[in-house]
């Protein structure tokens, strides 16, 4: 369960003037329920997912991941939280294996349960034959699966996705929406975060727009499209992002 | 923090780093194969060279300008040496041919013998050897016809007192025998002491910089540094587990260092063989080196760390570390320097301590005390950069430092970015490299023509023109306003107990670094009134830097710090002027004296404040320099050079004094005086 209020990010940019980079941010995430946040590049998602994993400090506001908050407790937000990009790397001189159990003793995973969530992961995302093999000499494919069981290895009751799919071929990035829906089977909460019109339509039970770091609306595709009387995506999205800059002006 | 969560981070960074070619290659084989290559290497090297010129022979040209039998012996006695050729056949003696020859290294050596009478009547062979000094051949066929010239001497001089019916013994005056009473082991010791430190600092540095820079750089650029920051692990523990890293990692590498060398000292030396065939390593000293090297080693490392926390990738770590790098070379090279002896100030500055300390350990001759001041300074210092290293590490500006900073926009479309912090800052050391080339060869010229044109030209002049250039209002930006009369007279009042404290702490530090009498003699005489009388030397050491140097730095420079905070611009600004007037050892009492005079500007609103304030310091110290044996007041606190020390408790209520005053005077807080 993640709750976020009034969550704003201020950068102070070069030139002196405030950027603010996410801008009174506020949603509600449940159990088993997947929720995206949907903006162009720039519309400050990923700030806003790196404040909710603890990574940057919020300038105002707050949020509550698993009943823990952001600003007083950020040791217990990440033990309960965990959190895939696409762009992340790994450890090119270990192993698989090394990699994962790295991670699990980091997560306070017991050390006699780490070799069976390791045999879990294996065959939950078909990665037995190159477990012992250097990160060096796998595919990206293989990668990308390393990453997704570092990132579950904890069983953590909240997964944040930034974009995981960038960059990846079709064949790779159909293997993580498939593994985010078997997340929101386990009645995870899951956080995704994307560009792309289609992904979230086809994965999202709730979809929080934001541009320039401000939330446009948030709701479900059909929400949208009774408000708008639209029906394409793209055509829906632009119509929000027309509205706040008429408003401007 | 949990130990056990820095211990698996340990783990794990020892695992991914011996894995790593390059750590293993400058951590590990590197040292051990270096000594004995350079060893070896280098023995065998000098010993085969030698040995080829041995066999090599020598060709001289002998030119005999007497020609006789004793001139013949003389020849002869040439020919004995080994590997010699000796050309006599030239009939016409001509210097500028033979020269040629002897530069083009077809001959190694040109003897020309004439011989004189001596006063007394006694016949002298007068004999010159032309040779080239920079060719080992050469130096070496002057050697031996020098010896071999000299056993003839003997030779001579016996025949001649023989016939004079004198015993040769006569020439036995005086015997000199070489004992020398060094051990063995100091020898070594003063050997390997003057470039161990210099190496062990090199070797140690370049591969803890190594690993630094892809302990958290490397992460960086990786992205892998995300993950592990959004795992349950603390930032502390993440940075204590790569300091641990690193620390372990170079401890390493000084070990194969320390014991590689001793090796290979150890099979040098037996290799010369008989002379030091009771020789033995001090192998305890070499323990006692390993145990100085922890703490530098934990310096180091936390250094290196924090560099790589801030660099965005490893090439900008590398090139962080650079002038880490060479700062660290050159201040071990002081044991190489003659005459610098371990004291107590030596003993405080990072490296130069460590290099003198370890030279000193290498000769058999060294202080408990200082080992402990050294081992505990660098502690000291030790925490507060680990300490550092761990704030970088929880500041997202570092971390996520993405933005590369903008280039410098010198004129840019909006009049106010023209005077911003890097322009200022170039300028500044544009300025400064002014100051010491051009301004100091016009005072090297005529030292007061020279101040004054350096005050004008290089510091008021540029400044004045760049404000109009750049069509800046001067009054506002330099602070040019009217101000109450009365903060003139409070800073009057400040301007003695100021000089007595800066004067204290001038002697404290010459107490800690002693500098040398002809140093303070040359500051004594800037502000000794001589041939230029009283009012001149005032105008020229008090008025014209009072307002040049305060447009400088309380108008020009202050105006572009500040926009930082006014307490930041104020101190940094000082920074400046304590480093502008390039001298170390008066650092600290002028940026002390630059923090005062950059409140005065801010808190009282006008440049003329800190102006007077400045002339009146400069001027009193002219003063009391000058007239201070005729005021009996001065001489209550001055005696014999050296300012009492309690005057500081006067001083410092005086002081607060003046403050309260001109807090009352200009009620505004510091920050709010905008």
């Amino acid at each position: 369960m993640i709750t976020v209020n009034n969550l704003t990010k201020v950068f102070q940019q070069q030139n002196g003037e405030d950027l603010y980079a996410v801008n009174d941010l506020t949603f509600t995430a449940g159990k088993g329920e997947i929720v995206v946040l949907l903006g162009v590049n720039g519309a400050g998602k990923t700030t806003a997912m790196r404040m909710l994993s603890t990574v940057l400090q919020p300038t105002s506001g707050n949020a509550t991941l698993e009943g823990y908050s952001l600003k007083s407790d950020p040791q217990n937000v990440r033990a309960n939280l965990g959190f895939l990009s696409g762009d992340t790397g790994l450890y090119a001189r270990l192993t698989a294996r090394e990699t994962i159990t790295y991670f699990a003793r980091l997560y306070d995973v017991p050390e006699n349960k780490i070799n069976t969530r390791i045999n879990e992961m294996a065959d939950l995302l078909d990665m037995h034959e190159f477990l012992d093999k250097k990160i060096d000499f796998l595919s990206t494919g293989m990668k990308q699966k390393v990453s997704i069981a570092r990132s579950i290895i904890h069983d953590p009751p909240i997964m944040i996705f930034d974009e995981p799919t960038a960059g990846l071929d079709i064949l790779t990035a159909k293997n993580i929406i498939s593994f985010i829906h078997k997340c929101k089977e386990d009645g995870k909460c899951v956080l995704f975060s994307t560009h792309i019109m289609r992904e979230a339509e086809r994965i999202a039970d709730k979809i929080i727009m934001i541009h320039q770091g401000k939330v446009l609306t948030q709701g479900s595709w059909e929400d949208f499209k009774t408000d708008t009387g639209l029906h394409d995506l793209d055509d829906i999205f632009i119509h929000y992002v027309n509205s706040i800059t008429e408003e401007d002006v | 923090m949990n130990l056990k969560k820095i211990i698996i981070i340990y783990k794990k960074e020892m695992l991914d780093l011996v894995r790593d070619r390059r750590t293993i290659i400058t951590s590990f084989i590197l040292p051990i194969i270096l000594y004995p290559l350079l060893m070896i290497g280098f023995s065998s090297m000098m010993s085969r060279q030698e040995m080829k010129l041995e066999q090599q022979g020598i060709v001289i040209y002998l030119n005999d300008m007497v020609h006789d039998e004793s001139s013949n012996e003389l020849k002869e006695s040439l020919s004995q040496i080994e590997n010699i050729q000796i050309i006599d056949e030239a009939i016409v003696y001509n210097e500028s041919t033979y020269l040629k020859l002897l530069q083009d290294k077809s001959i190694q050596a040109l003897i020309n013998i004439e011989d004189s009478l001596s006063s007394s009547g006694y016949r002298i062979f007068n004999i010159t050897c032309f040779y080239d000094e920079t060719s080992e051949k050469s130096s070496m066929a002057y050697n031996k016809v020098r010896d071999n010239f000299q056993e003839i001497e003997e030779v001579l001089i016996s025949k001649r007192l023989e016939k004079i019916k004198i015993n040769t013994e006569i020439l036995n005056a005086v015997e000199i025998k070489k004992e020398n009473i060094a051990p063995p082991e100091q020898m070594v010791g003063f050997i390997v002491g003057k470039f161990l430190p210099y190496l062990l600092i090199i070797l140690t540095i370049s591969g803890a910089s190594v690993i630094a820079s892809d302990l958290i750089a490397g992460e960086k650029e990786r992205r892998t540094l995300e993950t592990i920051l959004v795992s349950a692990a603390r930032r502390d523990e993440l940075v204590i587990g790569k300091y641990l890293t690193i620390i372990t990692i170079s401890i390493i590498t000084v070990l194969l260092n320390l014991l590689s060398m001793y090796l290979s000292f150890r099979h040098i030396f037996m290799q010369l063989g008989t002379s030091m065939g009771e020789f033995q390593l001090p192998l305890g000293n070499f323990a006692l080196i390993l145990l100085l090297m922890l703490p530098l080693i934990t310096l180091f490392s936390a250094i290196l760390l924090s560099i790589s926390t801030y660099s965005r990738n490893i090439k900008e770590a590398q090139s962080y570390q650079m002038p880490l790098l060479f700062g660290a070379i050159m201040l071990s090279m002081v044991s190489f320097l003659p005459g610098f002896e371990l004291n107590l100030g030596f003993s405080l500055i990072p490296i130069v301590n460590f290099s003198l300390m370890m030279r000193d350990i290498m000769l058999n001759n060294y202080q408990l005390n200082y080992l402990i001041i050294i081992i505990g300074s660098t502690l000291v210092l030790d925490v507060i950069t680990v300490y550092i290293s761990i704030r970088l590490f929880h500041s997202e500006k570092v971390l996520f430092r993405t933005v590369e900073e903008k280039s410098l926009k010198f004129w840019g479309k909006n009049k106010r970015d023209v005077l911003n912090l890097q322009f200022v800052m170039l300028y500044f050391v544009l300025m400064i490299i002014a100051l010491y080339y051009i301004g100091g060869s016009w005072q090297l010229k005529n030292m007061m023509s020279g101040l004054i044109k350096t005050q004008l030209v290089l510091i008021l002049l540029p400044v004045l023109l760049i404000m109009r250039i750049s069509k800046t209002d001067i009054k506002s930006t330099f602070r040019l306003n009217y101000t109450n009369p009365l903060n003139f007279l409070l800073v009057l009042f400040a301007a003695l107990p100021l000089l007595l404290l800066s004067g204290i702490l001038g002697q404290l530090i010459n107490f800690i670094f002693p500098v040398s009498e002809a140093y303070l003699e040359a500051l004594q005489n800037l502000v000794t009134v001589k041939e230029n009388g009283l009012w001149f030397t005032i105008f020229v050491v008090g008025i014209l830097p009072g307002i040049c140097e305060e447009v400088m730095f309380r108008g020009f420079i202050l105006n572009a710090l500040r926009k930082k905070g006014l307490w930041y611009g104020i101190i940094l600004t000082a920074v400046l002027f304590g480093a502008f007037h390039l001298d170390p050892f008066r650092f600290l009492p002028v940026t002390l004296l630059g923090i005062w005079l950059g409140y005065l500007a801010v808190k009282t609103n006008s440049l003329y404040v800190p102006i007077l304030a400045h002339f009146a310091q400069n001027s009193l110290a002219i003063l009391i320099t000058n007239y201070a044996e005729k005021v009996s007041f001065i001489k209550l606190i001055i005696r014999e050079d050296e300012i009492a020390y309690w005057v500081i408790i006067p001083a410092i209520i005086i002081l607060y004094l003046v403050i309260k005053g001109l807090t009352i005077l200009n009620p505004l807080a510091i920050n709010n005086n905008e």
